[in-house]
């Protein structure tokens, strides 16, 4: 084993023969730190944040140990704690021990067997506080995420049926042909707005939820797929899309996560096009550089406001009011990203003239 | 039966939600004007510049990236209260959130909470209400 994955301990002891015997006996098995006073002990502690258990002597002339312990406690929660002492001082250990200050405690003269014993019961038990400590976090995230989605979902979902059900009713009142077909025409776009949405809560249930599966990457393939996807709109809207692919070397990765991220970027290029302009264009490169995968996006489009670029990549969050935004594409992408351990490298925008995104993904 | 005409300010982000809401209104033949907005800025430029003479019903949508609902209501209510008073507000949404409508009684120039979409019958309300209350 590694010195660097050895049990972090300190031992505390105003006896500097205990001090020593004890890094005689454990130094092989763990990675032992010491401290000759309570204040020394603290010292360390706040030097050293990996510390999974921290052993104390009883008595010592500053501070018995129970109340540094106590004090710990209050600062450094997570080591978990182990008092060292004869048998005169049972009553004040039993109490600590009942107010929930010590994990174990063990007499004096020690046996390393019962020593080790203990450090490796405290040591499963650091590890799985920090681990529900951890899950917790996620649990905390992923009910934030919940409640947001709850509200949103019922305002994206509902909102369109809402209205398709609202021009319904009117158009059941109306008699010219000409705009009945222009109500129709409306309810396709709102159809049409529920599906992509429908489709981003797809997206973002793989990434969450997919496993990942690991394939050669083939960067004109997925660069042709695109170019079948966005043809129509950039056709339809006059947008040019220029496409270049350099891959000199075999590149592996999660092929799903990269769709998804390639086609969020993409697609809030063509979405967020300046309309009085003859030459729009989005443009994307692809180059495996170095073992990673960069891809950058970029357009001249309407840009994003300064204030906005801090919050584009938060659920639900929509920097313009573009009838066709969900909130969910760059969350979807920093998501994805997340999972392949890619991050964004850089995001440049300037109202008016564009956006260029940079991302950079590394081989598995 | 009354038959004043009345003011009409739509404000949604939803091209779709203006579209319905401007023929609810027109069907009530009670319209003297009808302006649609699909940004609360532009909306609140239109009300600073032309002082409304005569009673102006808004309808606001809650949910509207950039500024929402409640952002217009608040920077509705720092205008002058000469500018403010013609209006009678309402707030609209198509999710059922408590938060929303707890919040809504908050804004003492919001007149009440309405679902999403409007309907010939809340329009009729609407009106119903606005005349009893100019009656009285």
């Amino acid at each position: 084993m590694n010195q660097a994955k050895k049990i972090k301990l300190l031992y505390i002891d105003d006896e500097v023969n205990n001090l020593n015997s004890f890094k005689a006996s454990f130094r092989f098995d763990y990675n032992v730190l010491l401290a000759a006073s309570p204040a020394e002990a603290m010292q360390i502690l706040a030097q050293h944040d990996d510390i999974s258990v921290i052993l104390s002597d009883q008595r010592m002339p500053d501070q018995t140990g129970v109340e540094f312990f106590e004090e710990v406690r209050q600062i450094y929660p997570n080591p978990v704690r182990i008092l060292i002492t004869g048998f005169t001082d049972i009553e004040s250990v039993i109490s600590a021990v009942n107010r929930g200050h010590i994990f174990r405690y063990l007499k004096k003269p020690w046996s390393d067997v019962d020593l080790q014993s203990a450090i490796e019961e405290a040591n499963k038990f650091y590890v799985t506080s920090a681990m529900l400590h951890q899950k917790n976090e996620e649990l905390q995230k992923a009910y934030t995420e919940l409640d947001k989605f709850a509200y949103s979902a019922t305002h994206d979902m509902r909102g369109p049926i809402m209205s398709v059900l609202g021009i319904i009713s009117i158009a059941k009142d109306t008699k010219d042909k000409a705009e009945v077909d222009e109500m129709l025409d409306m309810m396709e776009k709102a159809m049409m707005k529920l599906d992509n949405y429908i489709q981003s809560l797809h997206d973002y249930y793989n990434i969450r939820r997919g496993g990942m599966q690991l394939t050669n990457i083939d960067l004109n393939g997925i660069v042709k797929d695109l170019h079948d996807i966005f043809d129509v709109t950039s056709r339809v809207d006059n947008v040019k899309f220029n496409a270049v692919v350099v891959q000199n070397e075999r590149f592996r990765s999660d092929e799903t996560s990269i769709k998804i991220i390639l086609n969020n970027l993409l697609s809030n290029a063509f979405k967020y096009q300046r309309k009085d302009i003859d030459n729009k264009e989005v443009n994307l490169h692809l180059e495996i550089k170095q073992d990673n995968l960069e891809i950058v996006v970029s357009d001249n489009g309407i840009g994003i406001p300064n204030d906005s670029l801090g919050h584009i990549f938060n659920m639900f969050y929509r920097a313009a009011s573009h009838e066709f935004g969900s909130g969910f594409g760059l969350y979807n992408v920093k998501d994805a990203l997340g999972k392949i351990n890619g991050k964004i490298e850089v995001v440049e925008s300037k109202v008016n003239e564009g956006t260029v995104f940079k991302v950079i993904i590394p081989r598995k | 039966m009354n038959d004043e005409k009345l003011h009409f300010i739509v404000i949604d982000d939803s091209k779709l939600d203006c579209f319905i809401a401007d023929k609810i209104i027109q069907n009530t033949g009670r319209s003297a004007s009808i302006h649609t907005f699909q940004q609360p800025a532009d909306a609140l430029l239109h009300i600073k510049n032309n002082a409304a003479i005569s009673t102006t019903i808004v309808f606001v949508d809650i949910q509207m990236p950039v500024m929402n609902g409640f952002e217009f209501v608040e920077a509705f209510e720092t205008l002058p209260e000469d500018i403010r008073k013609p209006y009678i507000i309402y707030m609209l949404s198509s999710s059922i959130n408590e938060n929303d409508i707890t919040r809504v009684r908050r804004y003492p120039s919001v007149k009440q909470f309405l679902n999403k979409p409007l309907s010939g019958k809340t329009m009729t309300m609407v009106l119903e209400d606005y005349n009893a209350s100019s009656a009285s």
